[in-house]
């Protein structure tokens, strides 16, 4: 009897040992980058008071320094997350991109508001607070060249200085 | 205009057929084993327009049929289809009386949605599900759209339906599935989306899904498929019945994503008072529901009257009047905090937790629905019906820095004329048209207006049946010009032995909803911004369906199907993220393999099935990806046993995980759900008690980023009906 009647419970077996696997599971803040992550991963550290009218600070790549302020929009990706904030002094972030070469990864600071679809009004609501760079580095934005090339490379860390933003027009002085 | 005309011209020719008629048949449906009463069976005169339904007793009547030979056909859902074949003279009333056999699988052999008027099952040329009442209370659920989820080949991703992949995943814009209750359109008139809770489950007598473009028919909205609520019946006499729930949410499996000391729980009563005699029906539910959520920030409470009212004149005509009003206040969630977003514990991500940054929002969201229908037989041959609706919807979010609201209304009204010829040709034939407007300072002051007209043919052609229709829409946004959509539909049905095939291939649109067309606001700091040139979305699609009765106690429904999709309406990016505009974007494949498998292996108490839809998808942008938010296997297995008066059961569903998604980072953690759910129910009388453990092995998963899926819930339900 036990034999036959084991092909009737197979199914329910079946169904509650894979049941019982997976599901998402408690993760420890992670330190370096995720197993199968493309991208660029790294530690901010955060300087002085975090403004008031914070909306948020991304962190975006972009392949190579901008020419001009029409070039500010090619960064990746596309749509970034915003970094915890108030965290603490130093968290830890990634940022999925593509294969390639970047130039410059940047810390983008937002305030609150909403940019007008012909970011008229991006200076007022956008400052460089801080990028990448290597430790050679003397130059005003920035040598420090990040290579990804199918996993995640570590150890882009950033400092955020709320205290030395700035606006893009530091970068492109309006004429 | 041509529909409408042709209509009354049809009505006018049909008075002479009328006086015709003389005979009428009477009598009790009763179960074959125990002899009680069947209430709800559809008792219908073959060839003909003419149908009736039992009562509580059991009882029907059927008058002015055609004196000769009459092929009287009974029909119930869990029972063997029954006919009688009576020769009838002029002036003739004869007793009929039926008993039903028990089948071990409901199979409904009438449905009403898929032609829009009462067609056999095996006539249908498109795929369609039926979930009966009985299926409805054994899942003890809790609103409908919970009973529709676990149906073969539709699934719900954040509160929006999917019938074989039709809709993704759009944040509840846009749906691709129109929504109809009792017939009735009843799509919300700014975003297009569905309620599902405007009608409380326990009113709900079956669920009729149809698969695949119905556009023929029910022009836009209908582009994936059509479901169907179809409500109970007023049974003559006074009667009651009383609906309680209560509940309790699991804990999260570890400690460290706790959110509150005590456990969450869920309650809800309905109770409905109905009076019916043979020429009026009066029936009234109220109730509530509370639900403390099984997240952090999810609390809701729904607050709900409907109202029915039928009034038969006469045998050959019925007016019905519908209205329900429902008020839902809800916290909401939104998305899970990730790391720094809340007291995030060191961990990367609390699924339970909600991101601070939207603590407090919450939104009221109001609706009130109102449908009058007239239906009329008159002749054996006609029938036609009229109808007018108007459903309101009125929200408020509540949330930082600014919170959104709008009113919007959807009106519609609609004629039809179904004529069954003498070669048993059946034609359909009717105009519809709708008016949706909304007030919104998300979505602006702006209306939108559709007229259509439409018919189909069924008709014999040797050994097949044939089907053959079309509908054009015309279209209008804020009194502008005209634009014009044609929807045919084209299929057969060839039955063979055990086996019938069926074929289909048919044009489906989606016209832009007032919101994806308007929308003007702000999310995640980016401006959304309108697109008043959007066009309607469109799509061909084919059909191959079995179904086929392997044995007494095998029965499968089969079916590949095809869609190619173009100008498909999707939210996208700006290059550089700085706003987001809904655009016609996508090309699109669709195509795949929807199984349904039915058995009762050892005794006709236990039934068992196996659902299964495979996905394949395509979007042809460039570079040429799966679409977003659609998984490529979908398997539901279920089974139940039915003892004395307690039945045991239970569902299970797998979900493969997406190839794709969309606007959000591919960090998102994802699992493929495994989803189990056992029941036991208890029947005594008018007493019926339910237990049901949705997700009972307490799975932890999300079928959309950040929003946490519902973890084990534990209820029971209990029903009195007098």
């Amino acid at each position: 009897m036990r034999r036959r009647a084991f092909p009737q419970i197979a199914p329910v077996l079946l169904v509650l040992a894979t049941g019982c696997n997976g599901g998402l599971e408690q993760i420890a803040a992670p330190t370096t980058c995720p197993r199968a992550f493309v991208g660029i991963c790294g530690t901010v550290t955060f300087r002085g008071r975090v403004p008031d009218s914070t909306a948020g600070v991304y962190v975006v790549a972009y392949s190579t320094f901008p020419r001009g302020p029409n070039e500010l929009l090619t960064f990746l990706p596309v749509l970034p997350q915003p970094l915890p904030l108030p965290g603490d002094s130093t968290t830890f972030y990634s940022v999925p991109l593509p294969n390639g070469h970047y130039e410059w990864v940047v810390a983008a600071w937002r305030k609150q508001g909403v940019l007008a679809p012909d970011f008229s009004n991006a200076d007022s609501l956008l400052q460089e607070a801080g990028f990448y760079r290597d430790g050679a580095d003397t130059t005003a934005h920035g040598t420090g060249i990040v290579r990804v090339n199918g996993t995640g490379t570590d150890g882009i860390n950033i400092i955020v200085d709320f205290n030395a933003m700035h606006p893009i027009s530091y970068y492109f002085p309006q004429p | 205009m041509r529909g409408v005309a042709l209509v009354l011209a049809l009505v006018a020719c049909a008075a002479p057929l009328a006086a015709q008629v003389s005979a009428t048949v009477y009598g009790t449906v009763r179960d074959s084993t125990t002899a009680a009463p069947v209430e709800g069976a559809r008792v219908t005169v073959a060839g003909s327009s003419l149908e009736a339904t039992t009562d509580a007793a059991g009882h029907f009547i059927l008058k002015r049929i055609a004196a000769g030979t009459t092929v009287v056909q009974v029909n119930r859902l869990g029972y063997r289809a029954h006919a009688d074949t009576l020769t009838l003279a002029s002036g003739d009333s004869v007793r009929v009386n039926v008993s039903l056999a028990a089948s071990a699988y409901g199979l409904e052999p009438v449905i009403v949605t898929a032609g829009k008027r009462s067609q056999l099952l095996d006539h249908v040329v498109a795929s369609v599900v039926v979930l009966s009442d009985s299926d409805i209370a054994r899942r003890a659920v809790q609103t409908a759209d919970e009973a529709v989820d676990k149906a073969p080949g539709v699934q719900f991703l954040g509160g929006q339906v999917n019938v074989r992949g039709s809709s993704g995943f759009v944040q509840g814009l846009g749906a691709r599935v129109l929504l109809l209750v009792d017939g009735v359109p009843a799509n919300q008139g700014d975003r297009g989306g569905i309620d599902w809770d405007m009608i409380p489950v326990d009113q709900v007598e079956r669920v009729e899904i149809v698969k695949g473009a119905g556009s023929s028919l029910y022009g836009s909205a209908a582009l994936g498929g059509v479901v169907n609520l179809i409500t109970r019946e007023i049974p003559s006499g006074v009667h009651a019945r009383v609906r309680t729930i209560g509940g309790t949410y699991a804990d999260p499996p570890y400690p460290i994503w706790r959110f509150r000391d005590s456990r969450g729980g869920l309650g809800g009563l309905d109770v409905t008072g109905s009076y019916g005699t043979d020429a009026l029906r009066l029936g009234l539910t109220a109730g509530g529901r509370h639900s403390d959520g099984y997240r952090q920030q999810d609390r809701s409470d729904t607050w709900e009257l409907v109202g029915r009212g039928d009034w038969l004149p006469s045998a050959a005509t019925r007016v019905r009047v519908t209205g329900s009003w429902e008020s839902h206040q809800y916290q909401v969630p939104l998305l899970w905090c990730e790391r720094g977003t809340c007291d995030d514990a060191g961990q990367a991500y609390q699924p339970f937790k909600i991101d601070t940054s939207i603590a407090g929002a919450y939104t009221r969201s109001d609706k009130g629905f109102f449908a009058a229908t007239v239906e009329h037989t008159a002749s054996p041959q006609l029938s036609w019906l009229a109808r007018g609706s108007l459903l309101r919807t009125a929200f408020r979010d509540i949330r930082r820095p600014v919170g959104d609201s709008g009113v919007a209304n959807r009106a519609g009204f609609e004629l039809r004329g179904v004529v069954h010829r003498s070669d048993e040709r059946v034609v359909t034939i009717g105009g519809e048209g709708a008016r949706s407007d909304v007030a919104s300072d998300v979505f602006g002051n702006h209306s939108h207006t559709e007229f259509a007209a439409y018919a189909e043919s069924e008709q014999p052609l040797g050994s097949l049946r044939t089907t053959v229709g079309a509908r054009i829409d015309y279209i209008a946004v804020d009194g502008g010009a005209l634009s014009a959509v044609i929807s045919p539909r084209l299929g057969a049905v060839l039955a063979r032995g055990r086996f019938i095939w069926r074929a289909s291939a048919g044009r489906g649109f989606r016209a832009p909803s007032l919101a994806e067309r308007f929308v003007s606001t702000s999310a995640a700091g980016l401006s959304v911004v309108p697109n008043p040139a959007l066009i309607p979305e469109t799509e061909w699609s084919f059909e191959l369906g079995n179904a086929a009765q392997l044995s007494s106690r095998v029965h499968s429904d089969a079916a590949l199907f095809w869609t190619e999709a173009r100008d498909l309406i999707e939210p996208t990016i700006e290059p550089g993220g700085v706003q987001i505009q809904f655009q016609n974007v996508q090309r699109a494949r669709i195509a795949g393999l929807d199984l349904a498998l039915y058995a009762a292996p050892f005794t006709p108490r236990f039934t068992t099935w196996l659902a299964y839809t495979f996905l394949y998808t395509r979007d042809d942008t460039v570079p040429t990806r799966p679409l977003a938010f659609r998984p490529k296997h979908l398997v539901t297995l279920g089974a139940d046993y039915r003892w004395w008066h307690i039945t045991l059961g239970g569902d299970f569903r797998f979900m493969s995980r997406y190839d794709r998604v969309e606007l959000y980072p591919p960090t998102d953690p994802q699992v493929a759900p495994k989803v189990l759910d056992v029941r036991a129910e208890y029947r005594a009388g008018a007493l019926r008690m339910a237990l049901l453990a949705q997700n009972a092995l307490n799975y932890v998963y999300n079928l959309v980023p950040r929003e946490l899926a519902p973890v084990r819930t534990v209820s029971v339900t209990a029903t009195w009906t007098y």
